[in-house]
Parts: structure tokens; sequence; C-alpha cells
């Protein structure tokens, strides 16, 4: 049951809200943790997408391995419909949101957010992208102590080495780039993703001869089959606490639940911030309404501190929907890492020579266990798909049309833009012989970018997020020349075909929309609302330089969880 | 200007006639709407008899064999909503029909510019037609000028309206921008998505998760088929090592190859996982290297 106070409501068990519930819950505060999607993997709710299930849950002995296996089926059209950013119910659509520019919001719902979908991939910020770029008002050297404890808790290790890993390192390599072994890069090179995911037993080697059915009962970690995107349970037959990628749902929130002092109520949608008028005219937060997503009865609950952790769209949707003091950079500053994607593909007899085999079979190893820095640009990653997901991501959109109708004389790349017809078709009979680079770049924020709302156009939970999203020149040719470096990594490792998408902007990953030193102080609470605190990815005063932004956005939500005890609960 | 009225006249018609076709229906789509969405799906992913030869007969079917169109056409009137349904006015956005209409738009103003490669024609609808429908008479008759085109032209529309781009900028620091980029991602990305990915294997996947039953048979899902895809897997013993050198912290043990021979400091594949070293950092000579010097 949920109670009518707690000493603080978080908004959205994302990423990094089950951070804070944790970090809260242990120091002995009652915590409710409210999210707008499904709690899979939860005795309380046994088909969480097609009955609405139980109301809350307060137990660790809830979770249940054996449901997350049954649930996650790890079969990528179902995962897609089943996590994307929409209420539980399967016979509803996802909650609308206008786009930026031709590309695509990639967002979760769910105990677990986007995590559920995440590739695990934890590196560390560009030193140089919080100390040198201006933006933050705290020092990479802030960070640190969180970032070592949070790897600890989720087990970053180096990622392992399959063939696709191989290949592109041999690829960079050769095309002249230094291995880094540094947790802190100040300097370009390639290295192995630090994932947090349970690196896969020794059994699985390929000279080890392993015939079994990689369940728990054999083995330990991951399983070395592609399915990170699709929500990955495996090994089949853990505890849910065992499973080996540690989305937040599987790291944190057992961590906060098993405290007794933690509430999560999933299917609870946050349609406003409740405040009471202050001394000094800078009124405090009291609480939230919120509305479930399965009845559409409202409920009310006060806290005496409310954390904003619905992520960089709904975060400053919900500020702007809730009519809280307007700041000129609530939902502003938006980065997306304004990305493409570069694919290769191999001729059999080349794959042969470099790797031993005569395909990549990129459905092999975690889904993205490579990778390669550029500070002041971004980076690059390696990504093992399956072929859906692989057809849309590298081939389905496009900011520059069809592949016909471009001629790429004189670029690195022998096709680029959307593929379709025979070409495609052609293509992708070649997908057990394709790798694809993701290109992640570092764009920078600007005030244009973000999210608004009007009035009128609306949902069941008010006016619905605009997101809208023009990159710099700067941001274009820095990303331009990450892809250009991909090409020749690609074409290093001896690719015959190299195709590039020239993706439109798309939002994988998503900051800076309440930023640190603009919209809240830098113990991330709100300039103009006391006692609101915003703990996600939004308040991160840049992109961090390119990399994935998880790691980074949980550590300054540790961080604030250490203030909000400082500043009202000592 | 003229071109533009002649457009916004025809888009008027091509409502009139969906509306007047909306008697064809079936369960719930105007034939208009499903022959529309069958040309988009076979531009996309056609039916190529000539990779028979060069790939093996299975790469010759396409979308309209396993009845991609008629699904794109579900999802996409199910795939978004405002509200629940029994709640006020918000329910399901159904968007196949004006998308259907859009394409049609679009087409109009492709043969206007005369960027066109063929004629269009109604030899170009045959093709949508399959032996399961009772009547090519309604198809043909409903058939707009998208699904008249050559499938190529059909993409060169796609391509216009992915240039609708309106962007109201009040300043540098306001935009708001719309574009018409949903509808090729509906028609082109989503059906790429449906067509390669497990959807063909479900006996039914309207059905609730728990009572959707999938194939045993990997190989009969076509878009599998066609890529060499094995299906799902609960893993493979593809472990080749972790990437390390013979002084640093990633990797140790036996080495299983060497990946840069790089002679001061050449890197391997080693049996062991490491760590990533905590080092020091000077970032005191960074510079940017494209600076934000351009907006």
């Amino acid at each position: 049951m949920v109670a009518d106070a707690y000493d603080a409501v978080i908004i959205g068990a994302g990423a990094d809200g089950p951070v804070v519930a944790w970090k809260l819950a242990e120091a002995g505060l009652s915590v409710l943790l409210l999210e707008a999607g499904p709690f899979h993997g939860n005795k309380q709710w046994p088909k969480p997408h097609e009955e609405p299930g139980a109301e809350a849950s307060s137990s660790v002995d809830d979770l249940s391995g054996e449901l997350l296996d049954e649930q996650f089926t790890t079969r990528e059209f179902e995962m897609v419909n089943n996590l994307l950013f929409g209420p539980a119910d399967y016979k509803r659509g996802f909650w609308m949101r206008k786009f930026p520019g031709d590309g695509a919001i990639l967002q979760c719902a769910g105990v677990g957010g986007t995590t559920l979908h995440y590739t695990g991939c934890h590196p560390r910020a560009y030193p140089a992208a919080i100390d040198e770029q201006g933006h933050w008002p705290i020092s990479y050297a802030d960070l640190i102590p969180y970032y070592q404890e949070l790897e600890a808790v989720c087990d970053v290790t180096p990622a392992p080495v399959t063939a696709k890993e191989e290949l592109f390192f041999r690829g960079a390599a050769a095309a002249g780039w230094d291995l880094i072994d540094e947790a802190n890069v100040t300097r370009p090179g390639y290295r192995p993703q630090p994932n947090a995911i349970r690196p896969p037993d020794a059994m699985l080697h390929v000279d080890a001869g392993y015939d079994g059915d990689y369940s728990a009962a054999d083995l330990t970690g991951h399983t070395l089959g592609v399915c990170d995107i699709s929500g990955n349970p495996h090994p089949r037959g853990a505890p849910f606490e065992e499973k080996a990628k540690r989305a937040s749902n599987i790291s944190f929130v057992p961590l906060g639940l098993r405290t007794g002092n933690l509430t999560i109520r999933p299917n609870a949608f946050v349609t406003d911030i409740k405040t009471k008028p202050a001394s000094g005219g800078r009124p405090i937060a009291t609480g939230v309404t919120f509305r479930d997503t399965w009845s559409g009865d409202v409920e009310s609950v006060a806290a005496d501190v409310t954390v904003l952790a619905a992520g960089a769209i709904e975060t400053p949707r919900l500020w702007l929907n809730s009519g809280l003091p307007t700041n000129e950079w609530v939902g502003r500053g938006l980065t997306i890492h304004y990305g493409d994607n570069v694919m290769g593909l191999w001729t059999a007899a080349d794959l042969e020579r470099t790797i031993g085999q005569g395909t990549v079979d990129q459905f092999q190893g975690q889904d993205i266990a490579a990778r390669f820095d550029y500070p002041g640009l971004g980076m690059l990653q390696t990504v093992g798909t399956t072929p859906g997901i692989g057809a849309i991501l590298g081939f389905g959109a496009s900011a520059a049309g069809f592949a016909f109708q471009h001629d790429t004389t004189g670029e690195p790349w022998d096709t680029t833009g959307r593929l379709a017809g025979r070409q495609l078709k052609e293509l992708l009979a070649g997908y057990r012989r394709m790798l694809q680079v993701l290109v992640v770049s570092d764009d920078h924020p600007h005030r244009r970018n973000g999210v608004t709302v009007r009035r009128g156009i609306a949902d069941e939970h008010g006016p619905i997020p605009l997101v809208n999203y023009r990159p710099s020149q700067a941001d274009r040719v820095r990303r331009d020349k990450l892809a250009r470096i991909a090409a020749k990594i690609l074409r290093a490792g001896g690719a015959t075909h190299i195709h590039r998408s020239d993706s439109p902007p798309t939002a994988l990953h998503l900051h800076s929309t309440m930023r640190m030193g603009k919209v809240v102080d830098d113990g991330c609470e709100a300039y103009d609302v006391g006692r609101l605190f915003v703990a996600d990815h939004s308040v991160l005063a840049n992109g961090l330089g390119g990399p994935n932004p998880t790691l980074t956005g949980q550590a300054v939500a540790a961080r604030s969880a250490a203030q909000i005890q400082e500043r009202y609960f000592t | 200007m003229i071109q533009q009225l002649f457009v916004d006249r025809l888009g008027r018609y091509l409502y009139e006639k969906g509306r007047l076709l909306g008697r064809y229906v079936r369960g719930g789509r105007t034939i208009h709407t499903i022959v529309t969405f069958r040309a988009a799906v076979d531009a996309v992913i056609p039916r190529t008899p000539d990779l028979a030869a060069e790939l093996g007969p299975e790469h010759v079917p396409g979308g309209l064999e396993i009845g991609l169109a008629e699904y794109l056409i579900s999802y996409v009137n199910h795939g978004f909503q405002l509200g629940l349904p029994q709640l006020g006015p918000r329910g399901t956005v159904a968007l196949a029909r004006p998308v259907a209409t859009l394409l049609d738009a679009a087409a109009l103003k492709l043969i206007l510019r005369g960027d066109h490669t063929s004629p269009p024609s109604s030899t170009y609808v045959w093709p949508l037609i399959s032996e399961d429908d009772s009547s090519p008479v309604p198809f043909l008759r409903a058939a707009g000028p998208f699904a008249r085109l050559h499938p190529e032209d059909r993409l060169r529309a796609v391509g216009i309206i992915d240039e609708i781009d309106v962007e109201i900028s009040r300043s540098e620091d306001e935009l708001f921008e719309f574009n018409g980029g949903l509808v090729g991602q509906l028609v082109v990305g989503f059906a790429k998505l449906i067509y390669y990915c497990e959807w063909q294997g479900y006996e039914d996947y309207e059905l609730p998760q728990s009572a959707r039953k999938f194939t045993e048979d990997p190989g009969s899902i076509q878009g599998w088929a066609q890529t060499g895809y094995p299906g799902v897997a609960n893993g493979y013993p593809a472990l080749r090592g972790y990437l390390g050198t013979e002084d640093g912290p990633l990797g140790a043990g036996e080495i299983w190859t060497t990946v840069d021979d790089d002679p001061d400091r050449p890197a391997y594949i080693r049996e062991e996982p490491g760590q990533f070293r905590e080092n020091d950092y000077d970032t005191s000579d960074f510079e940017e290297v494209v600076p934000e010097e351009t907006r």
C-alpha cells in the first residue's frame, strides 16, 4: 500500500531514480519511488502487460528471476513493443511525443527505465568535458569517488572479445590508433567497453567445447548471445539479482528494497508537483499528484523532499505542466549525442584471413563491447544487432534521402542514405558478414534545443513534450569527422563495402535539459523551488564529451542523495 | 503557386475519394489504405526473382508475400495514443489513412515536378493484388497516384514528404520544428523492422504475450532466412578472451592472438579479464577539435 506521506518521493525508476531511492532508504528515510511503466519480474505483477496487478511492492522477496525469464523473451519486436515509452497495457500504443527532426526518441517505461534496453555500457565522462568546456559547476574529481563506488556495485569490467570486437580492434590498430587502458580518458584510442555486465563464464571460450543450455545451473555471467537491447535476462534460471546485465532494476532496486524503507509503485504517471509559498518568495515542493495508468484514478502523496528523476524529456515536461516558476533554461540545452551509423561488409575470404572464420556473426557476444574514444569529438562503438533492429538502425532512416539518389565518388563510403528495394535485400543477405559502428558525437548544449509544451497539444497527462533539436554547424562537423574515422577503421579492417546512414537526429542518449548551474544548483536542488531536487540525466551540464551517460547520471544522482540528506535530514 | 493550388485541390479530391472508398472496407481499413500500404511495402522490400540465381531461391519473396502491408496498417493504427479509451475522447490515433493520403499527395507533387522516371500506370498496381483478393477491380479503382507509380518513384515520393520541414524560430534561442519524417519512418523504417524481426513467427501477434505461440522453426521466418540469422539463442561459446598488453592492467594469461603488432606496445587478446587503470589525468592542454564558433 502507498501511504499518504513519505520523507522523499522520487518520480521515475529509470537509470537514476533507483540510485537515489537506494541511498536515501539506506540512510533510514521512508521513500516512495513512482514509475509510469510496469514492474517486470515482480510477483505482484505476474502479467504486467495484461492485468493491472497489485498496487505497490515493498519487499525484495517480490522479485522473481523466473518471472523475468518468462517476460523477457529477448525476441526483439515483442521486447521493443513491451519496453518503449508507453503504458503497461499491451493493447494501447506508445505515449506521443513530437520527435526531433526526422528522428526518434528511444526511451523505455518500466522499473529500470531505459536501462532495460541499454547495452550495459558504463564508461566515465571525458575529464576535459567536465573540467575544460566551461559548462560544469563541479569538477571531474568530485565525481570520481561516486564513479568508483557505482562501478563496484554494477560490476563494471572491460568487455569480453568475440569475433566482432577482434575485427574492430584489428581495424583500429591498422588505422594507426593506440590502445587505451585508462579509466579517465584524455586522448584518442580504442579499448574494450567498460560494461556493467558480469563477464562470461570461462567455459564459453571457443576452445572449451561447451555444449550446454547456458542456464544458471551451468554458468554465471553474460552468455554471449546478442540480446542486451532486448532486455537480456540471462542466465536463465538465475535469481533476479544474479542476472548478468546490471540494469538499474537488477543492481539498485534490490539494494533499495532490502532496506525495508522503500516502496515502489509502478503504473503511476506523475502529472503535478505540488508546492506551497515559503518565506523569501521561493516556493517549496510538498509532494506530487499521480494517475494510475490502468484505471485513470488520481492520487496525491506528500513528501518532505521531492526528487524529479523522470528523464531529460519528462522531467522538464512535468516542471512546465506543473506551472513551476519559469527559468529560461528549464527544458533547454538538450544534447542527444547527435549520431550516425557506419556499416562495414566483408567477404568471407577476407574474414577468414583476418579473424579465422568466414562470418562476423554480429549476433554473438555482448551487444556493444568495443569502443573508440576521441575527447573533443565523441566516440564510436560497435553494435551487434538482431536483424530487425539492425535494419531500422543502419538502413531505415536518413537525413539524406535514399541511397540510389547519391553519388559517393570521393567519399570513404560506397553508399549513403536510406536503403530500399533490391539493394536493401542484397546487402542484408550479408548480415552475417557485416558490422555496424555507432557514431556518437559531442554535441554541445544550445538553448534553442529542448522540450517545450503547448496548451492544446495534450494527452491524458497534460500537454505532451514537443522536442526540438537542430545541431550547430560545429556539431555537424564533429559528427562528420567521427563518421570518417569509423569508415577508415572499417576499411583498414578489410571491409569491402561501407555504408553510411547519415542518420537524422535520433535520441538514444538524452541529457542536459535541467542543467546543473542553470536550473539546479551544484547539489541538484532547484534554484526556484525549495526541497525539489532533480536527479537524472537532465542535470548533466553537457553531453560528457560523448561517452554513454548512464554511469555519470547515476554518479550525479548518488551525489544528490548525499546532498538531500545533508540539507534536510541531518 | 498554381501548382500548390492544384496539389491542394487534388488533396481535397483525394480526401473525398478516400471517404467514398471507405465503403470498401476490410476490417476497418479502406481498400485505398490497403493498396497504398502494399505499394509502399513493395517498394521497400520487393519480390526479387533475379536474386535467386545470385543468392538462392529463399531471397525471392518480399514483404507482400507475408502480409506485411496489412500488419503495418494495424501497427500504425494502434501504435500511438493520447489517453485511456474509456476516459474521454483521447483514444488511439489511427494514422494509416492520413499516411496513405499524404503518400498520394507526395506522389502528385513528384509528378507535377516531373521528377518521376516512369509514367504512372495501373501496370504497377497489378503486382499489389494477390490471388487471395476476391477481385482486382476494387483495388484498381482505389489505387491512387502513389500506388500507380513505379516502385522506385514511390521512394522518391517518400523523399518529398521528408522535405516537408517547417521551422518556426522566433529567435536564435527559440525553435519549433515540424516535418513529415514520421511518414517515412512508418512506411520505410517500421516496414524493415517488422520484416526482418521475428513478427512472422507468431501464430497471432495480436494476442497477449502470455497467449502468443511462436514458431519452433526459425528458418520459416522469411526475413531471418534471407539474412542467415539463426534465431534467438540462449548463448554462444564465442569467447576469444580480453584485450590487453604485456605490462598493462587489461587482460592477463595466455595469448589468443595479436591484434596490434606495434613494436613499442603490442596488444593481444588474452585469457583473463583485467581492469582499467585509475590514472592521473591532466586536461589543461585540451583544445576543442571543432570550436563552437558557428551556430
